[in-house]
């Protein structure tokens, strides 16, 4: 919301309670040109980040306060768009995968190497761009909906589905075929669709 | 409620058989008297019959007598002329002639008026001539033409005969007189006084003229009509007597009635008088003699009859009371009898019911002995099996029938164990069984080894005598197995215990290293980065941060050394003995799944070592598990690890010998460097820490060669010395 529409995905965040391991990735990334916000702990991270800007969040696994893990479902609970990667120690890999399954993008097992780990960032940065893009879209195609009555929302519902106005006008009891053909024609006019398979595709996609 | 009526019927029973038995004794009596007394009777009739004989022959004798002496010329003279005294004495003559010829009593020949003409005793004293008999029955007769006879006493003697009287008839047939014979009985009554029993005649009347008792004589049977009375009187029969009393008799019975008395008669009747005194009873029998119109009486003593009736009483008494006795012991013996079988009964039911429950009582025991987990098997004196439960067959998987009668070697004996079997055999043959039980390792017939705990007592027969042996054998594989698999686990769980700390520690050391590794990683290539960017001063900053990190790593590989160290504070005196014993127990497990051994041998009185005994074990431990390790590929009758301490050169030396491969040249000098390992699981730390430890102690672990293959690990120890 606070972001504009067209701004990148590049927002990184790194979370390690070891101060060499995050100053040591925060110059690697800088030094490839990425602005790089770090945190010691996980509440740190989530008192003190943007969670609903798009971007990507290294954390460490193993961490002082809440593990990494829980820091994960923390940003999942408030529907993040932030992408996570998750790096690991020692006897650590199992969890990893695990934090893989429920969602993560992918783990880095400590130490690596640069350009796998600069890969994976990158990797990690295009979809959150991606992500980025479907939210806007879907913000846009709220707003048109938005703008709907809510008995053009009903009557743009029923079409989606492709049922016929009698249909609907039954459904919908009692109105009139003519006043849902009215609806009908003002909703595509508002949400500048064509046709019913138009719709059904629009509700879809934005999950309306 | 039973018994009392039962014993009210037998007193009832027992009352009706003794009135039976009275009943039947009594008529047995009358029977055996009657008999007696008709037998009696037969006799008296018969020795009567003699008496009758002699009476009838005295009589008959001289029956014609009288007529034929009335023939007689001089006789009729003697009545055609009564005046004339020639033929008087004539006559008298005659007659006194026949008179003695005969040997009659008297002979006297009586005119038609009833004087006596002529008689035989007309010369005596006596004589008849001249007196009339005119009154007598039996000149009466005679002058009517009849013979007469008459028994009486004479008017002229007084003494009594038998008159036999014949008229004499003239030419004409009238009758001029008659002649008369008197015939004494007294020689009969002579007689009689012979006989036993009395004997006596009566009368038409019932008059008695003749008895063998004289106190009877002229007494009456019967009351004597007047009349006849008067008559006798008249005609003077019994001389001049005026009357008869009554025989002093009594007739108890009538006589019995001739149809019952079979051949002999009448049976006779009861008389009941005084004899001598003496009150008696008598049999009489009548006999009359209708030709002389008398009856001859015949007394038998009764005592005979009544003894018969008594004896036959005594016998019947007698007959009873052994029958008696004889149904007594009839009954006791069928009391003994129905109480034998009883007894029999009762025993057989006890002996069934003894049967059942001896029956049941082995089905109770087989199925016992079936459900039995616990195999049993006995064996007598000799050591030949006797008997084995189904447990026993399904451990040593032999049949009953297979095992039965077998002597030592046993099929199901161990073939490691021959010996040991043996040994616990002859023990018991001994006598000495471990009554504690014993473990003893069987084989079962199909390969299988059956570990068993085998308990045996001494079997004792009822009478004390020992016959052999009883075994209860508890498999106690799946036991020991268990055994075996908690004693491996505990050693594993030990092994993991005393390992955790290194363990962890190593776990947070590869932890903690991985972070500057990681930091390093990253610097560099920042480092990298900027340097291409040309960026010198990042480029420095990143360099420090570098080298900062790479100090980290080192400062935490010498944490390990540090925490090592720490490790080692606490000291104590280590018996070398005991370590090597604790580090051996720890392997044990490992060592019988490799089919390893291991050979100890620790030099005696050697010092103790002063030491954290934990470490000191742990790298005995590791040094022991390298030890097998390495001996992998080594057959399994070579894997044999030796472990000697011994002293040398004022320390302790503890060497751990493998017969492995040995180490290869190249990799010696990495042995102890840490992360190498030729394992795949290895974390590379085990000889490195155990060379740390060692020298914590001021110690040194080295390594050289087996001669002939393997490897030998030294550890040097200070001792404690004091």
């Amino acid at each position: 919301m606070t972001a504009t529409p067209s701004a990148p995905a590049n927002h990184l965040c790194v979370v390690d309670d070891d101060e060499a391991v995050r100053r040591s990735l925060g110059l690697l990334l800088l030094s490839r040109g990425h602005a790089v916000q770090t945190f010691a702990s996980g509440e740190d991270f989530l008192a003190g980040a943007d969670l609903q800007r798009p971007g990507c969040a290294i954390l460490d696994l193993r961490l002082g306060g809440m593990s990494g893990l829980e820091v994960f479902h923390a940003l999942q609970a408030q529907d993040s768009p932030l992408v996570v990667v998750f790096l690991s120690g020692h006897g650590e890999i199992p969890m990893a995968v695990a934090a893989v399954q429920s969602g993560a993008f992918d783990w880095l097992e400590k130490p690596c190497h640069d350009e796998r780990l600069l890969d994976t960032v990158g990797r990690a940065l295009q979809r959150a761009g991606e992500i980025a893009a479907r939210r806007q879209a879907r913000q846009a195609a709220q707003a048109l909906w938005d703008k709907l009555t809510p008995r053009e929302m009903q009557v743009a519902r029923l079409v989606a589905e492709g049922k016929p106005n009698k249909q609907i006008a039954q459904e919908l009891a009692p109105l009139e075929q003519r006043t849902v053909e009215t609806h009908r024609a003002h909703a595509f006019a508002k949400l500048g669709l064509a046709n019913s398979h138009q719709l059904d595709r629009f509700l879809r996609e934005h999950g309306l | 409620m039973r018994a009392p009526a039962s014993g009210l019927r037998r007193v009832a029973l027992w009352a009706a058989a003794l009135g039976l038995a009275l009943l039947l004794i009594g008529l047995a009596a009358a029977w055996a008297e009657r008999r007696e007394a008709r037998l009696q009777a037969d006799s008296v009739r018969r020795s009567m019959e003699v008496h009758a004989l002699a009476l009838r022959d005295a009589a008959g004798k001289y029956r014609h007598l009288p007529f034929t002496a009335g023939l007689h010329p001089d006789l009729r003279a003697a009545l055609e002329r009564p005046r004339d005294a020639a033929a008087q004495a004539r006559a008298n003559r005659y007659i006194a002639e026949v008179n003695r010829e005969a040997g009659s009593d008297a002979l006297y020949l009586i005119g038609a008026d009833g004087v006596t003409r002529a008689a035989s005793n007309w010369d005596t004293p006596q004589s008849f001539v001249g007196h009339s008999y005119a009154n007598r029955p039996y000149f009466v007769d005679a002058l009517a033409g009849r013979s007469g006879m008459f028994y009486g006493v004479g008017q002229t003697t007084g003494a009594p005969g038998l008159f036999l009287s014949a008229p004499v008839r003239s030419d004409s047939g009238a009758v001029r007189g008659v002649v008369t014979v008197k015939v004494s009985l007294h020689p009969q009554q002579a007689a009689w006084a012979y006989a036993r029993d009395p004997i006596l005649l009566s009368d038409a009347r019932g008059l008695v003229f003749l008895s063998s008792v004289p106190g009877w004589l002229y007494h009456a049977l019967r009351a004597v009509p007047p009349a006849e009375m008067d008559r006798m009187r008249s005609e003077q029969q019994y001389g001049p007597r005026p009357g008869f009393p009554a025989l002093p008799w009594r007739v108890d019975r009538e006589p019995g009635k001739p149809g019952e008395s079979g051949e002999g008669g009448e049976a006779g009747y009861l008389v009941r008088t005084e004899l001598g005194g003496k009150s008696r009873r008598f049999l009489a029998v009548d006999e009359p003699l209708p030709e002389l119109g008398w009856t001859l009486t015949m007394l038998s003593d009764h005592a005979e009859v009544a003894r018969a009736g008594e004896r036959a009483w005594l016998l019947g008494t007698l007959a009873a009371a052994v029958l008696l006795l004889g149904g007594l012991y009839w009954q006791l013996r069928e009391r003994r009898f129905a109480e034998q079988r009883n007894a029999r009964r009762e025993l057989e039911l006890r002996v069934r019911e003894r049967t059942q429950a001896l029956d049941e009582a082995h089905a109770f025991r087989k199925a016992m002995e079936d459900s039995l987990l616990v195999g049993m098997r006995a064996r007598d004196a000799e050591g030949r099996i006797t008997y084995v439960n189904p447990a026993f067959c399904t451990m040593t998987g032999y049949a009953a029938e297979e095992l039965l009668g077998r002597l030592p070697p046993y099929p199901y004996w161990h073939p490691d164990d021959v010996a040991q079997h043996w040994q616990h055999y002859e023990a018991m043959m001994r006598g000495e069984p471990a009554l504690s039980g014993f473990e003893s390792r069987l084989m079962h017939r199909g390969g299988r080894e059956v570990i068993t705990m085998v308990y045996t007592a001494p079997l004792v027969r009822a009478d004390g005598t020992h016959a052999g042996w009883m075994s209860s054998v508890v498999d106690i594989t799946e036991q020991k197995r268990a055994e075996q698999r908690q004693r491996q686990n505990d050693e594993q769980l030990q092994h993991a215990q005393r390992l955790a700390s290194l363990g962890e520690m190593a776990s947070t050391l590869a932890h903690e290293l991985n972070q500057p590794l990681m930091a390093l990683s990253n610097y560099a290539s920042a480092a990298k980065a900027f340097a291409q960017q040309g960026r010198a001063d990042l480029l420095a900053d990143t360099l420090d941060e570098t080298m900062a990190q790479a100090q980290r790593s080192a400062e935490i590989v010498r944490r390990i050394r540090g925490f090592v160290r720490q490790q080692t504070a606490g000291t104590e005196a280590c018996a070398v003995d005991a370590l090597v014993a604790n580090a051996l127990a720890l392997v044990r497990g490992d060592m019988r799944q490799r089919g390893a051994r291991a050979q100890v041998r620790i030099a005696p009185g050697l010092a103790p070592v002063r030491g954290d005994r934990v470490l000191l074990e742990q790298v005995l431990l590791n040094l022991i598990a390298n030890a097998l390790q390495a001996m992998e590929a080594t057959p399994p009758q070579d894997r044999t690890v030796d472990i000697d301490a011994q002293a040398c050169g004022g320390r302790l030396c503890i060497r751990v010998t493998d017969r492995g491969p040995g180490i290869p040249a190249a990799l010696a000098e990495q042995v102890f460097a840490p992360f190498f390992t030729t394992k795949p699981a290895g974390l590379g730390l085990g000889l490195n820490i155990c060379r740390t430890i060692a020298e914590a102690h001021r110690g040194r672990l080295s390594f050289a060669d087996r001669p002939g293959g393997g490897t030998v690990f030294t550890l040097e120890l200070e001792t404690d010395a004091p």
